[in-house]
């Protein structure tokens, strides 16, 4: 403990000179060894032992990631580094390589400036290591390499030294050509973000074995290739771990080449922050002013059987302490901060203070949820965080003993807070709710938590996979009718155009952002300028544009109209699935004269209804979300494979040869990709390794639209036959 | 046949003789008690009175599915009845719009209705009203709406009077009192003279004027109340609110 005070004692001290630290993120591929490098670096600041260095895995701290062998939430942690003569505060964020959880790698993005991109020398960039790369470079975070399981060409393949280094330029170069890709359009980054070996951007090594090098640290040590063969064959682990530490290279790394928040502030806040550019806000933000008013984003929210609710996130400006009265997004009023501190390892530390630039865990936020803003001044908040992937796939959970049901409730929204790629339906009613992720280990996991963190047993459902609406043409206007009859809209809907949903999706263009801001959005995105004027609101991927003009009242009964939409588009006519996608225009509206003849049970049915009747008059389809998949497998069982993606309603793309090894890439259905791993792994004697990744919603097929619609309206228990005017399939 | 029957004001013998002798012939009676009601009865005291059974009918029975009360209305006579006048700021003109498009014939018997009390019992002349406008609740309406102030004001400034009425929650028995109206209309509009009127149509009616701040402090009895905002006064009238209202010098 004597050390771990130090520690903290040490970090406290450093916390105060924002040039000195470091925040940063390890970002992979599943199974590229990402943890295991973690609890290296832990090990080199002297956090854990030497010894259980690689087999601890302190950063999975649940059960469950222990047990799976993979990390599940991002987790944190700060340490401290001697680089040149000065001690620098590193705060790392450890993130999720598995596709299930890419929420929280893009929450984890937002709280540092540095990435540290690991790949496996084997394999090489992967389907995943894009997705990081992707998350990083469009939160402005700077990437650098580090190439892991070395060892394995050397004892494995018995590589050469030439060998070996032809396979690590072919890394290189794809990293580099993803990351040039990437960065080509972003305005705001003059610097070359590419990495070389030259430049000291590239780190190489085993995890595992716990050493490294790049070409600075061979410069340092007198060690080349050579050597490090000839001690990783002749099995001299130890002592080559000892002449060149892992920890060492890539922490060495990260201090010379990540930028300290005091330099990537002033060009992240821009990026990441759409309010008034000009205020004393973004004056404080861009200075990393730690007597400025205190900005806090969080990115994590998690629970600690004692302390309660933890949130972690960045601190962009002003110093958090005990006690203060802070602003949460999204929330009224004000919360009190319980506690300040910072993670190490799996446990939190309090302290005193934490200033800006430094990665805080606090408690007190109960408003806060995972992409909340909080603040000691009400502001704009920070852009939403954007989820590359929406929820695919929904279970139900009911709780097996009755007295469970208030504790399931409260433990369901609990897991809403801490990942807000998790969608919650709570249903008092009949007591079983659903729960929406993104895969089925995503919610595997959810629920397994509930059973055990929470011990109470749960019945759940077969997974289901979670559907959309979207007009397919333009619609006539229609009129809606209020109840009372004193009240009339006419509106009209139309497909909004792909690349106007994909600004919307990536929060290009959003409700949170100053109006002239999103209008230019909007037009950049492709939509016309008297449109993107009118835009009245933003609704999930559906806009809605008001083009009445000077009508008496509406604009006190504007919330309603919009909750009507709302309600309309949460709950599509078809099968009460969520509608995307359309461009929905408020033509006309007569309105009774009193605000009591207009209130909320005469205007949301007649808004709910028209939007309907409007919907279906646009022939609107079911969508069905899909997978990218990607089979690595054997030559003799190529077919095998490619016929699990074609037997799926799936369409192979390509099949070509990397290495002594097939690639199979397609699309498939996530539907019919539930129970694929069992399957696969049978059909190809288990010789097969995959890689799925959702891409999207795309509309069935009309011969199984009818069928799928009716399904879903009984499992609901809506009327199973559809209204007459929807006669399109 | 639709009859439109007015229940008038107060208890069960607010009605006028003309409706009381119109229930007595029909066949069925249908009521709604969502918009206004009777604050001296209750529908079983009307019932025994008039000796026919009653149908209450909530907002979606009357707005969303009225076909059971025209269904009746064309086998036979059928009364609909509301607290005041049935097509005074209740609105039901659509339901008897929907019957003539059955082809049923339809007359209205009219009631008292409070636009009547807040006339005779103030003393205020029913010439010089503007635009009558509702006060909501201010959960269902986020705060009071941007509409009712604009009313008061153009009113005002045209020197007229406003009858505001106020709102009532049918389902959970609550009503908004003269003094919570008084409260949340004080600040908006600097503070005028208002008007309470509380158990109209009743043996003792509720008359006070005041400031609305002070208004705000006073409670005014059971309900129902109504809030009158007066414009311009001529001197007939400010000697009534002095005589009849209390109002202060």
């Amino acid at each position: 403990m004597g050390r771990r005070k130090k520690i903290v004692e040490e970090c406290e001290t450093l916390m105060n000179t924002p040039e000195n630290i470091r925040n940063i993120a390890i970002a992979a591929h599943v199974d590229h060894g990402k943890t295991t490098l973690t609890d290296n670096l832990l090990a080199g600041a002297g956090m854990i032992s030497d010894e259980t260095a690689g087999e601890q895995l302190a950063m999975d701290t649940e059960e469950d990631e222990q047990e799976r062998g993979i990390t599940i939430d991002a987790a944190n942690v700060s340490m401290t580094h001697e680089y040149e003569g000065t001690n620098h505060l590193i705060n790392l964020i450890d993130t999720p390589g598995h596709v299930d959880f890419g929420g929280d790698v893009t929450r984890a993005m937002r709280a540092v400036d540095g990435a540290l991109v690991v790949v496996d020398a084997v394999e090489g960039a992967m389907p995943q290591t894009e997705t990081v790369l992707r998350q990083a470079l469009r939160e402005g975070v700077k990437p650098t390499l580090f190439i892991n399981k070395v060892d394995r060409l050397i004892s494995e393949l018995q590589e050469g030294p030439e060998e070996m280094q032809e396979r690590m330029t072919a890394v290189i170069r794809d990293v580099n050509d993803l990351i040039r890709g990437m960065t080509e359009e972003m305005d705001d980054i003059d610097d070359d973000w590419t990495v070389s070996v030259e430049d000291g951007t590239v780190g190489f090594g085993s995890a595992l074995y716990k050493w490294g090098v790049s070409l600075p640290s061979m410069q340092r040590t007198g060690m080349d290739f050579g050597d490090i063969i000839e001690l990783e064959r002749n099995d001299k682990r130890q002592e080559l771990a000892e002449r060149t530490p892992l920890s060492d290279v890539v922490l060495d790394m990260v201090c010379e080449h990540f930028p300290n928040p005091v330099d990537a502030q002033p060009r992240r806040i821009p990026r990441i922050w759409r309010g008034d550019a000009d205020s004393d806000l973004a004056e404080g933000m861009r200075l990393v002013d730690e007597d400025g008013e205190v900005v806090f984003m969080v990115t994590d929210i998690s629970m600690d059987p004692h302390a309660g609710e933890i949130a972690t996130g960045r601190v962009f400006s002003g110093t958090l302490e005990k006690g203060q009265e802070l602003y949460v997004s999204g929330t009224v009023g004000k919360n009190r901060l319980q506690s300040v501190g910072i993670f190490m390892g799996g446990e939190r530390e309090e302290v005193e203070q934490v200033p800006a630039g430094n990665v805080a865990a606090v408690t007190g936020l109960q408003d806060a949820i995972a992409g909340s803003t909080v603040s000691s001044v009400e502001m704009t908040p920070f852009e939403s965080i954007e989820h590359i992937s929406e929820p695919v796939i929904t279970k139900s959970v009911e709780a097996k003993n009755m007295d469970d049901l208030p504790k399931l409730i409260e433990t369901l929204q609990q897991v809403a807070k801490e990942d807000p790629t998790i969608d919650i339906e709570i249903n008092e009613d009949t007591g079983e709710h659903l729960i929406s992720g993104q895969g089925e280990l995503h919610l595997e996991v959810v629920t397994q938590r509930i059973e055990r963190n929470q011990g109470i047993p749960v019945t759940t459902g077969e997974p289901i996979v979670v559907f959309r609406e979207a007009p397919q043409t333009e619609s006539r206007e229609v009129e809606g009718i209020s109840p009372n009859r004193h009240n009339r809209f006419y509106i009209s809907v139309t497909p909004l155009d792909d690349d106007i949903v994909e600004a919307i999706k990536q929060g290009k263009a959003s409700m949170d952002m100053p109006e002239l801001e999103r209008r230019e959005a909007l037009q950049e995105a492709g939509l016309d300028k008297d449109t993107s004027q009118n835009v009245e609101h933003i609704h999930g991927t559906n806009i809605i544009i008001d083009d009445t003009k000077g009508i008496q009242h509406l604009n006190e009964t504007m919330e309603l109209v919009i909750e009507g939409f709302e309600e309309a588009l949460n709950d599509g006519p078809l099968a009460a699935e969520p509608v995307q996608g359309s461009l929905i225009r408020l033509h006309d509206a007569r309105l009774h004269e009193d605000a009591i003849h207009r209130g909320p049970a005469q205007v949301i049915p007649a808004v709910r209804e028209a939007l309907h009747n409007a919907l279906i008059d646009a022939e609107i389809k079911l969508l069905e979300p899909i997978q990218e998949v990607r089979i690595d497998v054997p030559n003799d069982h190529m077919g095998a494979a490619s016929g699990e993606i074609q037997g799926r309603r799936g369409r192979v793309d390509d099949m070509y040869q990397e290495g002594d090894l097939m690639v199979v890439e397609g699309v498939a259905p996530v539907e019919e990709m539930i129970g694929f791993s069992s399957d696969i792994r049978s059909a190809t004697e288990g010789r097969a390794s995959w890689n799925t990744e959702n891409a999207g919603f795309q509309v069935m097929a009309d011969n199984l639209q009818p069928e799928t619609i009716k399904e879903i309206r009984e499992r609901k228990g809506m009327k199973t036959e559809l209204p007459e005017s929807i006669d399109y399939f | 046949m639709l009859s439109f029957v007015g229940l008038g004001l107060y208890d069960e013998r607010s009605i006028t003789v003309r409706g009381r002798d119109v229930l007595a012939t029909a066949d069925q009676a249908f009521a709604e008690w969502y918009t206004s009601r009777l604050a001296g009865t209750d529908v079983g005291t009307l019932e025994a009175t008039h000796d026919i059974e009653i149908a209450v009918r909530d907002r979606a029975g009357v707005e969303q599915h009225p076909e059971p009360i025209l269904d009746a209305a064309e086998d036979g006579h059928t009364v609909f009845l509301t607290a005041g006048d049935t097509m005074i700021s209740t609105t039901h003109v659509d339901l008897r719009l929907r019957a003539h498009d059955r082809h049923i014939d339809t007359q209205v018997v009219h009631g008292t209705t409070a636009q009547t009390a807040a006339s005779s019992l103030t003393g205020l002349q029913n010439y010089r009203f503007g635009k009558a406008t509702t006060l909501p609740f201010e959960e269902t309406h986020g705060g009071v709406p941007d509409s009712v102030i604009e009313t008061i004001r153009a009113n005002r400034q045209r020197g007229l009077h406003t009858l505001v009425y106020l709102d009532i929650d049918g389902e959970n028995e609550r009503f908004m009192s003269g003094d919570t109206a008084a409260a949340l209309l004080a600040s908006e509009l600097d503070d005028p003279v208002g008007v309470v009127v509380g158990q109209a149509g009743s043996d003792d009616p509720t008359v006070r004027a005041d400031r609305l701040s002070a208004l705000a402090t006073e409670s005014f009895g059971p309900p129902l109340h109504l809030l009158v905002v007066p414009g311009d006064l001529h001197p007939i009238e400010e000697d009534s609110l002095s005589a009849l209202a209390g109002l202060p010098d």
